[in-house]
């Protein structure tokens, strides 16, 4: 794919200019300040990868850049170990304590993980401090220095930060294309729909926070050797190590490749240049004039330097045409099979749910079979999206028991529930604002795993299915509420389901929208996948469905053919009121629909 | 161990936290409201307590009074910085971008004010040889410093008095309002930009009067800010982010914990039982003390 | 029309701030020697870097006025500042970019023991010698041969310090049997009461009553001062050296009405700033060992200093940094030259009993051993008395007699 050669070439431009750079500077703190820009970049995109993609950002990286850099240095000074073998174990410490302390704390949500990140490095300072290591000098090796990562030459530190940024900059760029990547961006932004898209979130920011320890305290040990020569709590574990890298992310730009690269060539040379320029006559205005450089940036661009440098880009747009044009071809599926009783697929048995005193549910029992379109209806407030949600696994129902094909779901995540082959779609769409409608649905394809190629043509397929095929590069603040409410149709089919919950699909649509969107869930049965869907409007339901459940007030107050339903007596009282079916009982046959 | 004794450590800590928990009030106003983690927070105590001592020196105006006297001008100050900064940057409406544009903004105005300060001050640490300083209150058994002790009820007088506006003034519904949901509290034609700024304004004005108390037995340098802005955060997080009663309970609590921690372990590990709590906490109640859980499917 | 790709935008960013980097220094007359100060100048350290500058300025000035050095045609002395700021990191940047810019003569610095640390590595690589205060005994036990240490290493002090209070104990009458360690734990603090708690009080028979180590900052003094209230030392061995730690505690100190002597452990304890914020009859007869103050016979310096600085006094940071600088004039006379490596083997051999160098280091005699440790350094006590910190002891260099604690 184009994007992706791209950044493989922009990976290897990057060497190419690291390369260059270091064997043509001469003085030694020029090299200096080269190895600090390397070595910074790399700590970033560490950072990138558990703050950045996935979103959770994380004020405590620094305890991983501490970790190695002790690990590694107190091996060679005690153990004699050298630091060449030293700094892996240093990673596996700190991957090791990634592991630790992302159990626990990823349990908390938002800015609550990142300030209770803040807790470990601080407690690692103090612990130091007590046991005695408040400077630890990396004693100076006078044969063969190399083994101990020692060098005359400072061009070889210039190597040594430039290969660990290279290796930083390949992982994240595997990351990025892989099936982690879509998860943790899905992750980022909308955690709830990644969830229900078969994303075990749990599962993928654990694996990105380990990754992420690794190379930032493989970071840690090349940064002490280099640029300390002496290790104190505060140098490594202290809160200037996450200031740089976050000034180094936040100006460049965070989630993506170039940010940390981008930051770090620009205000780790302006840091230091301040320093030695007007610093060294007037001590304190270096820190001043950075300091309003930073906030001058952050004015300009509040995104990081990459993305509004990008937003310039004129993004291309697909014709109008081509969307108005592709769900024209849905007219040749319109009859849908007749509806075949099949088994029994979802069995919901006594389900009840209370919110602190307000009971939700009551003992909700019904059951969908294979090849139906069952409609869920009841007026506002009846418990139809809280039913869902139990079915889905997003609440834990009190009582009662949900079974899918014989197997009992009740209690199980989300991600689970999508795996075993129930998909959703919600109330709100529930999209993913920075990912273009390809790459939204890729999420969904990936449920079942397989290769990033595969997801892919799996999501196009389901793109097509829907008649969005033209409309892959767009982002979802660009489509209209048709075209995303068909766009989370595609991907809640690009998890494979064989049964789907639609939540109110037809709600915002146009007269037209509404023909559209029903026609395509008749499509969907046609395909063989059962559906289950909430409406609020019951005259476009009776349309489609072929059996309705109605809720009032989180009971199940009758179930049938629709032509039934929509004349019982208690349902339309539920609707409409007893004064409205008291006035119309006498005069004709009530009915529901007009 | 003697109840006297553990009522001594319990008094100490108690003392201590109070003036941690006038600092952090200000600091979850700004967040609760604007969403903003403001590093300059403590940037903003030492100039406080620079005012305060200015106060002392010049007109031989108690630092106690001097840290009321330094909330009008440091309100206006905050407006100030609200309008022609920060306002550049936040209420925009994407939470996820904004942090990360504030985060380096606030910082970027923490060094300009520590270095600024450095600069033109000079970095030689001044004090206000309060005499109450090393004097204390005599309770039966127990000691309570008398500086410490003015400036905790100055503390709880302050943060009653913020309490008071937020929950009883129109002001502080309004501000409650923008805090909740911006988008509704335009609807009712409240400005959340002004919302904002004021919540920034009084924020500022609060860690300044906090800095002003402080100054009554602690030194004044550019730099003290940062032996305070952990603390500061770890007593918001514990209350719950957003919450005033919340971060003053927070503030107590480290200052007891702090105290406490020495029954257990050795001194040097003080602040390690104040981050084991705070993690503690966290795990067990993920919206700190007061938080409102927010779980929205 | 391509826009701008990451890579470009890298290479034109650092070709756009290349050129700053390579912004020339003023260019200074050519036979000039030039000294290096790596000291914080900005940041928490700042006021320790400025007082350390201003002994240097003070020696340069006398030196240049007086002709120069000599042996080199009259060369004049240029002082080159660079800022360690508040970080390792900072510090030996610093040290890296003043050592590699120009052809720098010997250096001095770091105040902190961390920075003076990773300072010194930087000069031994650049094979320039280094002068240095700090007192760890780490600094000069790395097999460098570029870092010389003219102050008596804390462990030394350790010992001289406690022999000197138990001679003053003794002949007044009021020996010493309990003894209290309180004290933060960065590292020249540490490498001071390690000793006094492993060997030294227990040898001389003094009981460690309270050993009180802190991580600074400071949260409350109570249950340090309680702790001395409850075991009553004769002497409490004092190592705060952050200030607001430092006044806290002796805030603490006068609120519960503990009497105790307190003997500070470095310089931190006598700036200028103690008297304004705690008050002079708080500091009275507090004492601190140091590794240099202005002893009998230096009146006419510290009176200069006064005038020129408007400081109240001098303190160890600006007279040793003044003692290196003209050591550094005297190593280039010897030498004949102004080459670094040049400078550091009459270094290596010097041997000066004379001159404002040598008189202003206790006792009087700069030598190095093959450490690169100061000959038979020997710290020396300073007590305050009516706001001012006096060399008391040893009594032959005294400016006052001691006072006793009452």
């Amino acid at each position: 794919m184009r994007e992706g050669a791209r950044g493989w070439l922009g990976i290897a431009g990057v060497l190419a200019i690291g390369l260059v750079l270091t064997f043509a500077l001469t003085e030694r703190y020029h090299h200096r300040i080269l190895t600090l820009v390397f070595l910074w970049a790399a700590m970033g995109l560490a950072w990138n990868i558990i703050s950045g993609y996935a979103g959770q950002i994380s004020f405590g990286h620094q305890a991983f850049f501490g970790i190695g850099a002790y690990t590694t240095v107190l091996l060679a000074a005690k153990l004699k170990l050298t630091p060449w073998l030293g700094m892996f174990a240093g990673a596996g410490v700190a991957m090791l304590a990634a592991v630790l302390i992302g159990t626990p704390t990823f349990r908390l949500a938002g800015i609550y993980f990142g300030l209770a990140t803040l807790a470990y490095p601080l407690i690692f300072r103090i612990v130091m401090d007590y046991l005695g290591f408040q400077e630890v000098a990396i004693p100076m090796v006078r044969d063969h220095p190399i083994l101990f990562m020692q060098f005359e030459d400072p061009r070889a530190f210039d190597l040594l930060a430039l290969a660990l940024l290279a290796a930083t900059l390949v992982l994240s760029r595997l990351i990025e294309g892989s099936r982690l990547g879509y998860s943790l961006r899905a992750i980022k932004e909308n955690e709830q729909a990644a969830l229900a898209m078969g994303v075990d979130a749990f599962r993928c920011k654990m694996a990105a926070y380990a990754l992420s320890a690794a190379p930032a305290a493989l970071a840690g040990a090349i940064y002490a050797h280099a640029i300390l020569f002496v290790v104190t709590p505060e140098a490594v574990f202290g809160v200037l190590v996450i200031v740089q890298t976050l000034v180094v992310c936040l100006v460049g730009g965070v989630g993506t490749l170039w940010g940390p690269v981008i930051g770090a060539a620009i205000m780790i040379p302006v840091s230091e240049i301040l320093d030695s320029t007007v610093g060294d006559r007037l001590p304190g205005i270096q820190g001043v004039v950075y300091g309003a450089a930073l906030m001058a940036i952050m004015m300009f661009a509040p995104e990081g330097l990459f993305w509004r440098l990008r937003r310039r880009r004129p993004v291309s747009t697909p014709s109008a045409a081509a969307a108005e044009a592709a769900p024209a071809d849905l007219e040749s599926t319109s009859a849908a099979a007749p509806a075949r009783p099949g088994s029994v697929l979802l069995d919901v048995r006594g389900v009840s749910k209370a919110f602190l005193g307000l009971q939700a549910l009551s003992e909700i029992s019904f059951d969908v079979r294979q090849g139906e379109v069952l409609g869920i209806i009841g007026p506002n407030g009846a418990g139809k999206t809280t039913l869902f949600n139990v079915l889905n696994g997003f609440l834990l129902a009190e009582d009662g028991e949900v079974r899918w094909e014989g197997e009992a779901i009740t209690g199980l995540p989300p991600h689970a529930v999508c795996r075993r082959g129930v998909g959703r779609t919600f109330q709100v769409v529930r999209f993913f604002p920075h990912l273009t409608v390809h790459e939204n649905v890729i999420v969904g394809a990936f449920a079942h795993g397989g290769t990033p190629a595969a997801a892919a043509a799996l999501a196009r397929a389901a793109l097509a299915r829907v008649g969005l095929g033209a409309r892959g590069d767009v982002l979802p603040p660009g489509l209209t509420t048709l075209e995303l409410r068909l766009m989370e149709l595609a991907r809640c089919l690009a998890t494979r389901p064989r049964l789907v919950l639609l939540d109110e699909p037809l709600a915002g649509l146009s007269k037209d929208g509404v023909e559209i969107m029903s026609a395509m869930i008749r499509r969907v049965r046609a395909d063989g996948v059962t559906v289950v869907i909430i409406e609020h409007t019951v005259q476009a339901l009776v349309k489609i469905a072929d059996r309705l459940v109605v809720l009032d007030h989180g009971r199940r107050l009758a179930e049938g053919a629709p032509g039934d339903v929509t004349r019982d007596p208690a349902v339309i009282e539920a609707y409409l009121g007893k004064r409205w079916l008291a006035r119309h009982a006498a005069t004709h046959a009530a009915d529901l629909r007009p | 161990m003697h109840a006297s004794e553990l009522a001594q450590y319990v008094v100490t800590g108690l003392l201590v936290g109070g003036v941690y928990a006038l600092m952090s009030i200000g600091l979850a106003l700004i967040f609760g409201v604007m969403r903003v983690v403001n590093f300059a927070q403590g940037d903003f105590m030492m100039l406080g307590m620079y005012l305060t001592y200015f106060y002392a020196m010049s007109f031989h105006v108690d630092p106690l009074l001097g840290a009321l006297l330094t909330l009008p001008p440091f309100f206006l100050l905050g407006l100030l910085v609200h309008r022609v900064f920060l306002a550049r940057v936040t209420g925009g409406g994407d939470p996820n971008r904004e942090m990360d544009a504030q985060l380096i903004l606030t910082l970027g105005l923490s060094l300009v004010i520590t270095n600024a300060t450095t600069m033109i001050l000079s970095p030689m640490p001044r004090g206000i040889n309060a005499p109450y300083a090393s004097r204390a209150f005599a309770a039966g058994p127990l000691l309570l410093n008398q500086a410490r002790s003015y400036a905790f009820l100055m503390a709880l007088a302050l943060a009653a008095a913020m309490y008071a506006l937020l929950t009883r003034t129109d002001l502080g519904r309004a501000l409650r309002a923008a805090a909740d949901d911006p988008e509704a509290a335009g609807y009712q034609g409240i400005d959340v930009r002004v919302m904002h700024g004021t919540a920034f304004g009084l924020g500022i004005a609060l860690v300044a009067a906090a800095g002003g108390l402080l100054a009554t037995y602690h030194p004044i340098e550019p730099n003290v800010a940062v032996n305070f802005i952990v603390l500061m955060f770890v007593a918001v997080v514990l209350g719950g982010l957003g919450s005033i009663p919340g971060a003053f309970v927070g503030g107590l609590v480290i200052g007891l914990v702090q105290s406490l921690t020495l029954l257990l372990l050795p001194l040097q590990l003080q602040n390690v039982g104040v981050f084991v709590t705070f993690l503690l906490v966290l795990y067990v109640r993920p919206q700190g003390l007061f938080g409102r859980r927010a779980r929205a499917v | 029309m391509r826009p701008l790709t990451p890579p470009v935008a890298f290479f034109l960013a650092c070709l756009l701030v290349s050129p700053l980097a390579l912004w020339p220094a003023p260019a200074p007359a050519v036979d000039d020697v030039k000294i290096a100060l790596v000291a914080p100048l900005s940041g928490r350290w700042a006021r320790q870097g400025q007082l350390k500058k201003m002994g240097a300025e003070m020696a340069i000035e006398e030196i240049n006025s007086q002709g120069g050095i000599k042996a080199l045609g009259g060369a004049k002395i240029v002082l080159r500042e660079a800022d360690a700021g508040d970080s390792v990191e900072k510090a030996v940047s610093a040290a890296q970019r003043v050592l590699t810019r120009e052809k720098i003569s010997a250096g001095i610095g770091s105040w902190l023991s961390s920075f003076t640390l990773g300072v010194t590595e930087v000069a031994e690589r650049l094979q320039v010698p280094w002068l240095t205060l700090s007192y760890a005994d780490n600094i000069t036990e790395r097999g460098f041969k570029y870092t010389f240490q003219t102050s008596p290493v804390s462990s030394v002090q350790a010992e001289q310090a406690l022999d000197l209070v138990a001679e003053i104990g003794k002949k007044n009458n009021k020996p010493i049997k309990k003894a209290a360690l309180v004290g933060d734990n960065t590292a020249a603090t540490v490498f001071f009461f390690k000793p006094l708690r492993e060997k030294l009080l227990a040898a001389k028979g003094i009981e460690l009553v309270a050993d009180e180590v802190w991580t600074p900052p400071l949260a409350d003094a109570t249950s340090i001062v309680q702790k001395l209230r409850a075991t009553q030392p004769d002497i409490v061995f004092y190592g705060a050296t952050n200030f607001p730690d430092s006044i806290q505690v002796l805030q603490k100190i006068k609120e519960f009405g503990v009497k105790t002597a307190i003997q500070g452990v470095g310089a931190w304890l006598v700036t200028p700033e103690y008297v304004k914020t705690i008050g002079k009859e708080t500091l009275d007869s507090i004492q601190t060992v140091v590794a240099a103050h202005p002893m009998k016979g230096q009146e006419e310096l510290v009176k200069k200093f006064k005038q020129r600085t408007g400081e109240p006094f001098m303190t160890q940071d600006p007279l040793c940094t003044y003692a290196h600088v003209w050591l550094i004039k005297e190593a280039a006379e010897q030498a004949k030259s102004a080459d670094p490596k040049a400078i550091r083997d009459a270094l290596a051999k010097i041997d000066l009993t004379s001159g404002p160098a040598a008189s202003s280091l206790y006792p009087n005699r700069i030598k190095f051993d093959e450490r690169g440790r100061r000959v038979a350094a020997s710290p020396i006590i300073v007590q305050w008395q009516d706001g001012e910190p006096y060399t008391v002891v040893p009594t032959a260099v005294a400016t006052r007699p001691i006072a006793l604690h009452k």
